[in-house]
């Protein structure tokens, strides 16, 4: 475990999970406004689609500051 | 997390560590078994305070669909977090670094569905199982395959339970008891709590659990901390790639990233959220769907990271103090006595008693929860459909009697399962074999169910038959059809160069996921559509699902809730409530509106609250008029204060 971590043991499974999981993730998203379950009309709904969307970029970013001190720091 | 005993065991011969032998010394000192057993009293008469809230199957089900999202938030921590983590989470972490506890990070990418799919969905259409959506969704054939499938899931998830529970107390109790006495024992407290207890006992004894386990975890972290010298000292005594929080990609087949991927943040997401009965029954257990909302997301967003910490931090740790001196923890040490070691190091005797004791009783949380969830499948899938087959009808009493007698049931046939699984050598891997093999037909149906309105019976049956067959030629043929799609995961052990006898172990689950939803969509796509009324079964029709819920159409004009006292009027039709003229306005509430009556003390989380609906307005002021059987439901105190809220 001491040497310094390469590119497919530190990034690419962020790359992976962020990339394979967002696809599910956008794909999620598309089908609830497709159905109409989102209703932008109303107010409740526009804030749970905002909520999905940080949470996303919520575990993307405590991912990333993860990988990052822990390379760097 | 690995049964008590095991550790123990583990942790004896291990004895050249200094703390080996100090944690297996803690069983026999007294302070110990005074924590332990007071904490356990504890536990179970605060949830047994609240079994007296049970007075239907849905207060028995769904706690009376009353409970507001923290304290729903708090229950779900205890019930995830209860079973198998600390000490297995430990272990990897020990092995593995930060990556240990990746699972715990990865559950956001099938939320949107979750949120605007499913839980409307059930909590609209009053779905009180999960095979009760396949048979309103495909048919009755449908229903009896899930529920089958489910029930023996479920009974299986028990028995291991109960044997851990058994294992854990074992070396406490010494020889003089067998595991089939300490089973039984354990089986009857389990099971006579959760027969007299219902949802609403178990919720709040997970919401004190919920709280400890936390509690506990970060004040291990705190501690371990402390004995570093602060977080740069323990950091900076970590290299680089123990600290990384996601692991290989595809190197080392015991433990890769991508299989992990497929088996837990696809797989294990989508049956976390989507087919975990007892999770379920949480959600349902809100008092309105945005509150099941905030729940799960303030679950997954805040609390599962702090659970990640809370469980794993005993192995990062250990790792720590094994670079520092290797005489406290050993290089050898057994990754699954980690925890064990780690917590005897940092707490006296009597702090040890405490930490064990949440464990153990974090299992029970696990198992109560379980037993609740086959109680209400066999009430609703098993029993209620023979009974209409019959010509029999019954009354919700009856309903309930049959319940508990369904919990005592499920406890008993958990005790056999326990010793069938007792007779392995390795019960985790045949636990591991059985729920790998039940549980992604059931994903996979309920997946394209909700979105998929094409997907018709044909399909859902061939998902459960050919799905399954599919997956146990992927066990037996793992080379010809899981290699392929492995992404590069080595088939061999990379230390001795042999061949793995169990290869593919995590990422097999993205084959099993291809079979199932394969399955389905073939069949679905080679046979005919469906004429079927979907309306309020998929997420294109979310409306018809909330209007039929209310029985007319929706009202979401905003309003403010009100504050006023109550008064009892037998005269009123059942479910009933009514305000005066000027509140009506204020709540922007109409006639034949949901209304959701609740006592003003927050903190309370919905316990002494009712759902009704607006029956006309009255000129007495600003009191709030309430039916005999809402006034019942919402054990409302004399002289307290209620909020009214409009819901739609």
């Amino acid at each position: 475990m001491d040497e310094y971590p390469d590119f497919d043991r530190s990034w690419l499974p962020y790359i992976y999970l962020y990339g394979v999981g967002g696809i599910f993730f956008l794909g999620g998203m598309l089908l609830v406004f497709k159905s109409k379950a989102c209703d932008w009309t109303r107010a409740s709904h526009r804030r749970w689609a905002k909520v999905l969307i940080f949470g996303y970029f919520w575990y993307a970013a405590i991912h990333g500051a993860l990988i990052y001190s822990a390379l760097n720091v | 997390m690995v049964m008590f005993s095991l550790l123990m065991q583990h942790v004896a011969q291990s004895g050249s560590d200094v703390a080996a032998a100090a944690a297996a010394d803690a069983g026999s000192s007294p302070i110990f078994w005074f924590i332990v057993l007071g904490y356990f009293a504890v536990v179970l008469g605060f949830g047994s305070y609240f079994a007296r809230f049970n007075k239907s199957t849905s207060d028995f089900f769904f706690g009376g669909r009353r409970f507001s999202w923290w304290l729903i938030t708090m229950s779900i921590v205890a019930t995830g977090v209860g079973s198998h983590s600390f000490l297995k989470y430990s272990g990897k972490s020990f092995e593995h670094g930060f990556s240990g506890s990746m699972a715990y990070m990865n559950d956001w990418f099938f939320m949107p569905l979750f949120i605007f799919g499913w839980l409307p969905i059930i909590y609209y259409m009053k779905v009180r199982s999960i095979p009760e959506y396949f048979e309103r969704r495909f048919n009755a054939k449908v229903r009896a395959l899930a529920t089958g499938v489910l029930l023996m899931y479920m009974l299986g998830y028990v028995g291991i339970g109960l044997l851990t529970m058994a294992k854990t107390l074992g070396p406490i109790l010494g020889d003089s008891w067998s595991l089939m006495e300490i089973i039984w024992v354990v089986a009857v407290v389990a099971g006579v709590y959760i027969t007299f207890g219902g949802q609403t006992a178990v919720i709040f004894t997970d919401l004190l659990q919920g709280f400890i386990l936390l509690f506990a975890g970060i004040i291990l972290f705190v501690l371990g901390l402390n004995w570093f010298g602060g977080f740069d000292a323990f950091w900076n005594t970590l290299p680089a790639e123990f600290k990384l929080p996601l692991s290989n990609f595809n190197d080392d087949p015991g433990f890769n990233f991508v299989g992990i991927f497929w088996q837990d943040a696809v797989a294990g997401s989508i049956g976390f959220l989507f087919m975990n009965q007892g999770l379920v029954m949480r959600f349902l257990a809100c008092r309105s769907v945005d509150h099941g909302r905030k729940a799960a997301a303030f679950n997954i967003l805040f609390a599962l990271p702090v659970s990640a910490i809370a469980v794993s931090c005993a192995g990062w740790i250990g790792y720590g103090m094994m670079t520092q001196d290797p005489t406290l923890v050993s290089p050898d040490t057994d990754p699954d006595t980690v925890f064990v070691i780690v917590t005897r190091i940092l707490t006296t005797k009597a702090g040890f008693g405490f930490f064990v004791a949440a464990v153990t009783a974090a299992l029970m949380s696990t198992v109560d929860t379980l037993i609740n969830a086959i109680s209400a499948v066999f009430v609703n899938d098993v029993y209620e459909p023979i009974s209409k087959l019959r010509g029999i009808q019954h009354d919700d009493k009856h309903h309930l009697k049959v319940a508990m007698v369904a919990s005592a049931g499920a406890t008993v046939i958990g005790v056999g399962t326990a010793w069938s699984f007792s007779l392995f050598d390795n019960l985790y891997e045949a636990h591991g074999f059985f729920h790998s093999t039940f549980t992604p037909p059931l994903v996979a149906c309920i997946f394209m169910g909700i979105f998929w309105r094409r997907f018709n019976t044909k399909g859902a049956m061939a998902t459960f038959l050919a799905g399954t067959v599919m997956i146990i030629l992927g066990r037996l043929l793992p080379h010809e059809l899981i290699e392929p799609i492995a992404h590069g995961v080595p088939s061999i052990d990379p230390e001795t160069g042999e061949a793995l006898s169990a290869p593919f172990k995590y990422i097999g689950a993205l084959y099993n996921l291809m079979a199932c939803f394969g399955s389905g969509i073939v069949v679905t796509l080679l046979t005919n559509k469906e004429n079927k009324d979907l309306e309020g079964l998929t997420m294109f029709s979310l409306t018809a699902a909330r209007r039929m819920f209310k029985g007319s159409e929706p009202n979401d004009r905003v309003g403010f809730p009100q504050t006023v006292t109550y008064k009892l009027d037998t005269s009123l039709p059942l479910g009933a409530v009514r305000m005066d003229r000027e509140a009506m306005n204020h709540l922007a509430a109409e006639q034949g509106d949901l209304a959701y009556i609740c006592d003003k003390r927050k903190w309370l989380g919905g316990l002494r609250s009712a759902h009704a609906y607006f029956d006309g307005v009255h000129n007495s002021g600003e009191t709030v008029l309430l039916a005999q059987d809402v006034y019942d439901n919402g054990h409302f105190l004399p002289g307290k204060l209620l909020v009214v809220e409009k819901e739609f």
